[in-house]
């Protein structure tokens, strides 16, 4: 059984990747190239709350340009680690650079200038506009007395464009559908002009094209990309390098080939898989084996 | 979009214009439009010495008796309850907003509870001057504000347990006021609550500075703030990734509309409903921009608190209703058909 639960949407979003991937072959060099200094380096770092150890003596490098995907079971660490990078959790010990100075060192405001972040939940409070959510991308950048120029109309305006919503820019954000609020928030990190973007579980709740449509556009912009998922199968066709976690530590850390094996999904997430080349792209395919081995069995 | 925003606004402040001119004319003693404009205008007293522009003395036909009403009586009232019109909205916006809480106003966290306490403390123990009820209404304000975050603790980070702790901290106080009264005597007693419900009868020129100053100051960091608030308008972590000290800033907005929650209660009492309506018909008709939202706070809040002293004034001959009772009573009618007319989207 395929991990679609439908053959149509299977084939669908299969074509749609494999013509995204070629599209990428061709427009970007390869990730080894791409990736040569680092944006994160991670020392042992461990955050506790309560005294109660969330994230145990973590020690990894994100390069520049990387697409770094953190996969896990639920209360794994994946959005506390993320927290860590953009700094709303402080680390309680270890060492965090980010772009080779300490991420301490940066104040709040040129955290913002550098890494855009999508949070699990897009808000839903107040009827705000398109328009005026993607404008908030503007913030870290503008002075507080400034108001919008001509400049930053249009980098709103083409953001707007580039997620293709410049029909609803007016609507308000809490009649949007939950795939077109994502893409709000991702010509929101567009405007923002990052160069990191955290995304935390961007697809949750997403139908499988919405899904591959957020992800292609995160990817069209071309810079360091941090996110958690749960779609190991999605995860696959999109990260450069995953890393695996579980109880607060990393378990794998390494392309796709390395980290997606029988064995770790075996012992991480308690499931019989196989984990064989994609027909359609370059990357893996993994079939969950929803009986649990006995069909084999019999 | 544009153009829907300044037709409104052109209609607003057109209302508010007429709504100022029936606050003029009406009351429990009748003026005509002439009699107003002639004292305003042409008649140009001066008002500490009560002797008339020479310049203009020809021309002035209106009563002396009139002209006292319209400067040192109606003018100096109608220009106080603009001010509590404008502050309240303004401030129950801002608390909206930076508390996600489309409930929020400033009653709700105990401001206006703290602000009355002192107020009926300095009415009740210490004297009636209103220097010293304007000092202990501000006093309590701020009080209220510390002791909410004395409670809330570290908690006080998270929005939610300080409209909580809020809510206990007026409550608490609430409870130690109606103690006081009480305990007071029945003639203090009267006037304390007759206090409490609100009134504008008694301002006076020299009682407007105040309000005025800080809700000038108010409305102006409001605006330099406005994208801040704006962004945590829409929640407390992406606020926090566009490089915004979320606590900071909306601990900075509760202490500016604790203030001036503060100074209004201490010289108009306890005027309720208003924060929280003004707020919700403001964005009903221009939306969640928070300087169009600030706007139409101004002009609307302005507007409805003329037109209710007008009914506190006119509605019963010879009486003057406290205002507190005449704007639950609009608010509470008009609140429930703008509910009623927006349906399941609000």
């Amino acid at each position: 059984m395929d991990f679609f639960d439908f053959p149509t949407s299977s084939v669908f979003a299969s074509q749609k990747i494999f013509c995204w991937v070629k599209r990428l072959s061709i427009s970007r060099p390869s990730v080894n190239n791409r990736c040569s200094t680092a944006a994160f380096a991670a020392d042992k770092i461990c955050w506790c709350v309560d005294e109660k150890l969330i994230l145990d003596s973590l020690t990894f490098e994100i390069k520049s340009q990387e697409f770094v995907g953190l996969i896990g079971p639920n209360g794994a660490g994946k959005s506390s680690l993320l927290r860590c990078l953009y700094g709303l959790n402080k680390i309680t010990s270890g060492t965090l650079n980010f772009n080779g100075k300490n991420s301490d060192s940066y104040s709040r405001r040129e955290m913002a200038q550098k890494i855009a972040v999508l949070v699990q939940e897009p808000p839903t409070h107040f009827d705000m506009n398109v328009s005026d959510v993607v404008a908030m991308g503007l913030i870290p950048h503008q002075p507080l007395l400034a108001f919008s120029t001509e400049e930053d109309k249009v980098s709103v305006e083409n953001a707007i464009n580039m997620v293709e919503l410049k029909d609803k820019q007016n609507s308000a954000f809490n009649t949007l559908s939950g795939g077109e609020k994502q893409r709000v928030m991702v010509a929101r990190a567009i405007v923002q002009k990052p160069q990191v973007l955290i995304l935390d579980e961007p697809t949750n709740h997403l139908d499988i094209q919405h899904q591959i449509e957020i992800l292609q556009l995160v990817k069209q912009m071309n810079v360091t990309v941090v996110l958690s998922i749960h779609d190991l199968n999605i995860a696959a066709a999109f990260c450069d390098r995953l890393i695996l976690m579980n109880k607060g530590s990393i378990v794998a850390d390494g392309n796709c080939e390395e980290v997606l094996t029988r064995k770790n999904l075996k012992n991480i997430f308690q499931i019989e898989a196989e984990i064989d080349q994609h027909p359609y792209h370059s990357g893996q395919r993994i079939t969950y084996d929803l009986t649990g081995g006995k069909e084999n069995e019999i | 979009m544009k153009s829907k925003f300044f037709f409104i606004a052109i209609v607003s402040v057109t209302i508010l214009g007429i709504s100022f001119l029936f606050a003029m004319v009406m009351g429990s003693v009748e003026l005509s439009f002439g009699q107003v404009y002639n004292t305003l205008f042409i008649c140009s007293m001066d008002q500490n010495t009560g002797v008339q522009n020479i310049v203009a003395q020809n021309s002035c036909t209106v009563d002396p008796i009139y002209r006292k009403i319209i400067w040192e009586i109606r003018l100096p009232r109608i220009l106080m309850a603009f001010l509590t019109g404008v502050g309240l909205s303004i401030a129950g916006a801002i608390l909206q907003s930076v508390t996600r809480n489309p409930l929020a106003d400033p009653y709700l966290f105990g401001i206006s509870s703290g602000a009355a306490l002192g107020a009926v403390l300095a009415i009740s123990v210490f004297s009636t001057g209103i220097i010293s009820v304007t000092f202990g209404a501000l006093a309590g304000g701020i009080f209220s504000v510390i002791l909410m975050l004395t409670l809330a603790g570290r908690a006080a980070l998270q929005v939610e347990r300080l409209l909580l702790s809020g809510v206990a901290v007026s409550f608490m106080l609430g409870a130690f006021t109606s103690l006081i009264i009480y305990y007071s005597d029945p003639e203090i007693a009267s006037t304390l609550l007759f206090w409490m419900m609100g009134s504008f009868t008694n301002s006076q020129w020299g009682d407007l500075w105040l309000p005025a100053l800080c809700i000038s100051i108010g409305l102006m960091l409001f605006l330099i703030y406005r994208s801040w608030i704006g962004a945590i308008q829409a929640g407390d972590e992406g606020a926090f990734t566009l490089g915004i000290p979320v606590s900071q800033l909306r601990l900075i907005m509760l202490i500016i509309c604790s203030i001036i929650t503060a100074v209004l209660v201490a010289q108009v009492g306890g005027i309720g409903f208003v924060g929280l309506m003004i707020p919700h018909i403001s964005r009903f008709l221009v939306g969640s921009k928070l300087s169009k939202v600030l706007f139409m706070c101004v002009v609307i809040g302005g507007s409805f608190m003329l037109w209710v002293d007008v009914i506190a004034h006119s509605l019963i001959p010879n009486q003057v209703l406290p205002v507190g009772i005449v704007t639950a009573a609009i608010g509470s009618l008009f609140f429930f058909v703008i509910l009623k007319s927006r349906g399941r989207n609000l």
